[in-house]
C-alpha cells in the first residue's frame, strides 16, 4: 500500500448518494485511507432502509470498496465531538449533505479552519453552495434537468419530451472531478502548508460539457434543438440495425479514404454497390437518411462483432452497442485489461466493480478491497486515532453515539 | 487575449497539449486550475477548429464556438511533429514542462517519438498522459473510436433513445469528458508523488473504460442478479416518478426516492384519497401501479407553470425540476447569481459568454483569464521569448512548413 501516491493523506467522509462517495472513491483507489462517517440510525441512500440489505447492495460496493465504516451519531455533541478529533487528524473532509446540516454540526469551513487550518474541503452539492437554489434538494437525475441535458438528450423528430437514459451521469462525472479539486488543492497545500475550501456543483460540471450548446444560445442567438445521432462531420454516422433482437453497430466515417475502406469491407460480403450520390463526404451528408439506409440493409445481416472487427482492420471506426451482458462475455478488450474486478463480499456475495480506467506506470491505484460492513472498523479508529479505552467505546457504544 | 493572470492551484505547472478533441476537456480542467497549457498544432490547426457550431455559421479556424469552449486559457504554437526540426524543437520545450497530453494512436505517438521512454530521457521529471481509445495494452489498443464509439461500448448508448427506435447519444461528449476528468485526477496524483519521488510517470487513460463509469451501476447489478438495463419505456412505469410530467409551459420531473418526500408531495396535492394509503409511500408499490399515481401527479402539475412548480416544490422539500434547454440553464437564476458565464473579448469572434471553471476553490481558484488563442499566437512569445530562437530561425521553419 505504501506504493500508491495518496498514501499518507487521510479522508473523513461524510456523506450520502453517490457523488460524494465517488470523490472518496477515486482517493482511496490512489492510495488514499478513507473513512466513511455513517450511523446506523439510517442507512445511506445506497444502504437503504432495510438494515438486513446493508451490507448487500451492489451498488453499495461499487462506491466504498476499500473503505473504512465509523458508525457515529451526529445528533449527539459527543459524536460531533469525535469527528471533529478526527477531521484534526485527517487531511480532507468531503460532505456532500444538504446546505445547513455542515454548519449545524460546526464543521463548516471558518469552524474547519479553526480546528485543522491544514484541512481541505469539498462541499459537493447538486447546485453549488450558493445562489438562490443552494439549498435545492436535487440530485444527479434532477440537475440533468436543469442544464438541459435532459432536453437535448432526443430525436431530431422528437415526439416525447425526452428519450434519455435513466442516468445520473452528473454524480459520477462529478465526483471524479472533485476528486480532481481535491488532489489540486493538495498540491497547492505542498507549497502553503494551508488547506482550502472546493465548492464543488454537480450541475455545473455536468454543464461543463454542453460549453458549445450554450454558445450556440448567446453567440448565434439561437436554442439548440435536440440533434439524436445527426452530425456534419462524419457520415454515417450513428447506430445502426444488426443481425439479432435489438442489436446494433456504432460506425462512424470521417474522411474520404475512411469510406473507401468502408464500402471495400461493405463490397466484401455483399454485391451492393453504393450509390453515385454517395461518393463525396457533402454527398453523404446531404444523403443521410438514403445513406443510413443503405449501410443498414448490409449490417441488420451481421453480427454486430463480426462487423466491429471487419471495419476496425480496415481502419474505420466501428463500435458494438454494448448490452452489460456483453461487457461481461464479448468485451476481448476488458477481459484482457482486468477491468472488470469481482471480488466476494461477506454477505453480498460475489460481486464485479469496474476498475480504475486509467493505469499509471509507477503508482498505479487498483480497487483497495471489500466494501466495508456497517460499523465494521468503529472499534479500530475509535482506539487507534481517537485513542480511547475499551470502556470508553463500549460505553460510548452503549449511549448510541458510537452508533 | 490576456486579461487577467493566471491563477489556481496548478499554476507552478506546464503543460504541452498534443491533444485532439478526446483529451481538450482535460487540458481544459488543468488550465483552468492554473496550469500554462500550450497548444501544440499541427500547421494547419487543431481539430477542434473545424468543429461545429460556427459564430453565425459561417466556418472559419478561428470561429468554432466548440474551439472557444474548451481551448479557453490556453496558448498556441504551431509544430509540425511529422518534421525532424518539429520533433527536435519540440524535445526542447518538453525538458521544460512538467505535463505531455497526447491522444495519438499507441503507434504514431512511437513513431513520433512521443512515447514516455522517449520523453523521459529528456525530461525524467515529466508526466506523459496519453489519452486512447482503449488504452496502449490490449487486443483493441490500435483500434479507433470517436465518442460515438466510447458510449456504445459502455452500455451508455444502449439505454439512450426508445424502444423500437435506434438508439441515441446524449448531447455533449460523455466519454470524452470522463476520460478527460479522470485523465486530469491521475495527472494531479503524478505531480504530488513527483512532491517526494522526483519522478515523473507515464499515465495510460482508457476511454473504454472511463465510459463504462458514467453508466452506473449496471456492471454491479448485473454481477449480482443478472439485471440488463433497457431503453425505458416512459410509459408511466418508470421508478420513483422519473417520467416527464407537463406543467402549462413545458415539462418537469422528480426525483422521489425517501418516503417523506414522498408524503410531502401527497401533502402539497391535498391528499388526493386514489394515492394517499400508506401502501403508496413505498417505492415498489407505486412501480406496481403506476396508471393510479402518474394520472393523479400528471393532473396536479398542469396548474403550475415550470417555475412555479420548481419554486414551490423545492420550498416543500421536495426533489423537482425544471426540464430546461440550454437558453433557460444561461439565463436561469442560479446561473445568474453564481456568474457561470463570464463576459470575455475575442478577437475575432469579439463579447461573448464563455462557461467559467470548474470545480472552484476558496482560497486559491482558478479564473477565466484568456479567451481560446488564434493558431500560431504565441510562437513568437515562446519560439524567441522561451526557447531562445531568432526571428531568422521563425522565418527559416516557417518556410520549410514546420511552424
Amino acid at each position: 500500500m505504501s506504493d500508491l501516491p495518496l498514501a499518507a493523506i487521510r479522508v473523513v467522509e461524510l456523506t450520502t448518494g453517490a457523488a460524494g462517495p465517488t470523490v472518496g472513491r477515486v482517493l482511496c483507489e490512489f492510495g488514499a485511507e478513507v473513512i466513511r462517517c455513517e450511523t446506523r440510525l439510517r442507512g445511506d441512500g445506497h444502504r437503504g432502509e432495510d438494515p438486513k440489505l446493508w451490507n448487500k447492495k451492489p451498488d453499495f460496493m461499487k462506491l466504498q470498496r476499500g473503505k473504512k465504516s465509523f458508525t457515529v451519531n451526529m445528533q449527539t455533541a459527543k459524536g460531533r465531538d469525535l469527528v471533529k478529533r478526527l477531521v484534526q487528524k485527517s487531511d480532507v473532509l468531503i460532505e456532500n449533505f444538504g446546505l445547513g446540516i455542515l454548519e449545524k454540526w460546526g464543521l463548516d469551513y471558518p469552524q474547519l479552519q479553526e480546528i485543522n487550518p491544514a484541512c481541505i474541503l469539498i462541499r459537493v452539492k447538486g447546485m453549488g453552495c450558493t445562489g438562490p437554489h443552494a439549498t435545492d434538494l436535487s440530485y444527479g437525475p434532477n440537475v440533468i434537468n436543469n442544464m438541459g441535458a435532459t432536453y437535448l438528450w432526443n430525436y431530431p423528430d422528437a415526439t416525447t419530451p425526452t428519450a434519455e437514459a435513466r442516468t445520473q451521469h452528473p454524480d459520477f462525472m462529478g465526483g471524479v472531478a472533485g476528486a480532481f479539486g481535491v488532489v489540486a488543492a493538495l498540491l497547492q497545500r505542498t507549497v502553503t502548508g494551508r488547506g482550502d475550501m472546493i465548492d464543488n456543483a454537480q450541475l455545473e460540471i455536468g454543464a461543463s460539457l454542453l460549453g458549445p450548446k450554450y454558445m450556440e444560445y448567446s453567440v448565434n442567438r439561437r436554442d439548440p434543438k435536440p440533434q439524436g445521432n445527426r452530425s456534419l462531420i462524419a457520415a454515417p454516422y450513428g447506430a445502426y440495425p444488426c443481425q439479432g433482437k435489438d442489436r446494433w453497430c456504432a460506425i462512424s466515417v470521417y474522411t474520404q479514404a475512411e469510406w473507401e475502406s468502408f464500402t471495400g469491407v461493405v463490397q466484401k460480403k455483399s454485391p451492393a454497390k453504393p450509390a453515385a450520390k454517395f461518393a463525396t463526404h457533402l454527398g453523404r451528408v446531404r444523403h443521410r437518411e438514403e445513406l443510413d439506409q443503405w449501410v443498414g440493409q448490409w449490417t441488420v445481416q451481421q453480427d454486430p462483432y463480426d462487423i466491429m472487427e471487419s471495419l476496425q482492420s480496415a481502419g474505420v471506426c466501428a463500435a458494438v452497442v454494448q448490452e452489460v451482458e456483453d461487457q461481461f462475455k464479448r468485451d476481448r478488450q476488458y477481459a484482457a485489461t482486468g477491468f472488470l474486478v469481482e471480488m466476494t463480499e461477506p454477505e453480498a456475495g460475489n460481486i464485479t466493480t469496474e476498475n480504475l480506467p486509467i493505469r499509471l506506470s509507477e503508482t498505479p491505484g487498483e480497487v483497495r478491497g471489500l466494501a466495508p460492513l456497517m460499523g465494521q472498523h468503529t472499534y479500530e479508529i475509535a482506539r487507534d486515532l481517537l485513542g480511547l479505552a475499551d470502556d470508553e467505546i463500549k460505553q460510548l457504544e452503549a449511549e448510541q453515539v458510537l452508533y | 487575449m490576456e486579461s487577467s493572470p493566471r491563477s489556481g492551484p496548478l499554476s507552478r505547472y506546464r503543460v504541452l497539449d498534443l491533444a485532439g478533441p478526446p483529451g481538450l476537456h482535460c487540458t481544459k480542467l488543468l488550465a483552468d486550475m492554473g496550469a500554462d497549457v500550450i497548444k501544440v498544432e499541427a500547421p494547419a490547426g487543431e481539430q477542434s477548429r473545424r468543429i461545429p457550431p460556427f459564430k453565425d455559421d459561417i466556418p472559419h479556424p478561428e470561429t468554432s464556438l466548440y474551439h472557444l469552449h474548451f481551448n479557453t486559457n490556453k496558448r498556441s504554437i504551431t509544430l509540425d511533429l511529422e518534421s525532424a526540426d518539429g520533433r527536435a524543437i519540440f524535445l526542447q520545450l518538453a525538458g521544460k514542462a512538467d505535463v505531455v497530453i497526447e491522444t495519438y494512436s499507441p503507434e504514431l505517438s512511437d513513431r513520433l517519438g512521443l512515447n514516455y521512454a522517449q520523453l523521459s530521457a529528456v525530461n525524467p521529471k515529466i508526466v506523459v498522459a496519453s489519452i486512447t481509445p482503449f488504452g496502449r495494452s490490449g487486443p483493441w489498443r490500435n483500434y479507433q473510436a470517436d465518442d460515438l464509439a466510447g458510449i456504445a461500448l459502455g452500455n451508455l448508448l444502449y439505454i439512450g433513445g426508445e424502444q423500437g427506435k435506434p438508439p441515441i447519444q446524449p448531447a455533449g461528449e460523455l466519454a470524452y469528458g470522463m476520460a478527460g476528468t479522470y485523465a486530469a485526477v491521475a495527472i494531479a496524483v503524478a505531480l504530488f508523488h513527483r512532491v517526494t519521488s522526483g519522478r515523473g510517470q507515464q499515465i495510460d487513460a482508457s476511454m473504454h473504460e472511463c465510459a463504462a463509469h458514467i453508466a452506473g451501476y449496471a456492471i454491479p447489478h448485473y454481477s449480482a442478479s443478472g439485471a440488463k438495463p433497457a431503453r425505458p419505456k416512459r410509459n408511466g412505469q418508470e421508478a420513483d416518478l422519473y417520467d416527464p410530467f407537463a406543467v402549462k409551459d413545458g415539462y418537469v420531473r422528480f426525483f422521489i426516492v425517501a418516503r417523506e418526500q414522498w408524503r410531502r408531495l401527497v401533502d402539497w396535492m391535498g391528499r388526493p384519497p386514489s394515492i394517499s394509503g400508506p401502501e403508496f409511500e413505498k417505492t415498489t408499490y407505486r412501480r406496481q401501479n403506476p396508471a393510479i399515481v402518474q394520472s393523479a401527479i400528471a393532473e396536479f402539475c398542469r396548474g403550475f407553470t415550470k417555475e412555479e412548480m420548481y419554486e414551490e416544490g423545492q420550498k416543500r422539500r421536495i426533489s423537482v425540476t425544471p426540464i430546461n434547454t440550454a437558453g433557460e440553464f444561461v439565463e436561469c437564476s442560479q446561473t445568474k447569481a453564481r456568474e457561470l458565464f463570464v463576459e470575455m473579448n475575442h478577437p475575432v469572434v469579439g463579447k461573448y459568454m464563455q462557461f467559467a471553471g470548474v470545480p472552484r476553490l476558496t482560497e486559491c481558484p482558478g479564473s477565466m483569464h484568456r479567451s481560446a488563442p488564434l493558431l500560431g499566437e504565441h510562437n513568437q512569445e515562446i519560439y524567441c521569448g522561451e526557447l531562445g530562437l531568432s526571428h531568422d530561425d521563425l522565418v527559416a521553419l516557417r518556410a520549410a512548413g514546420v511552424i
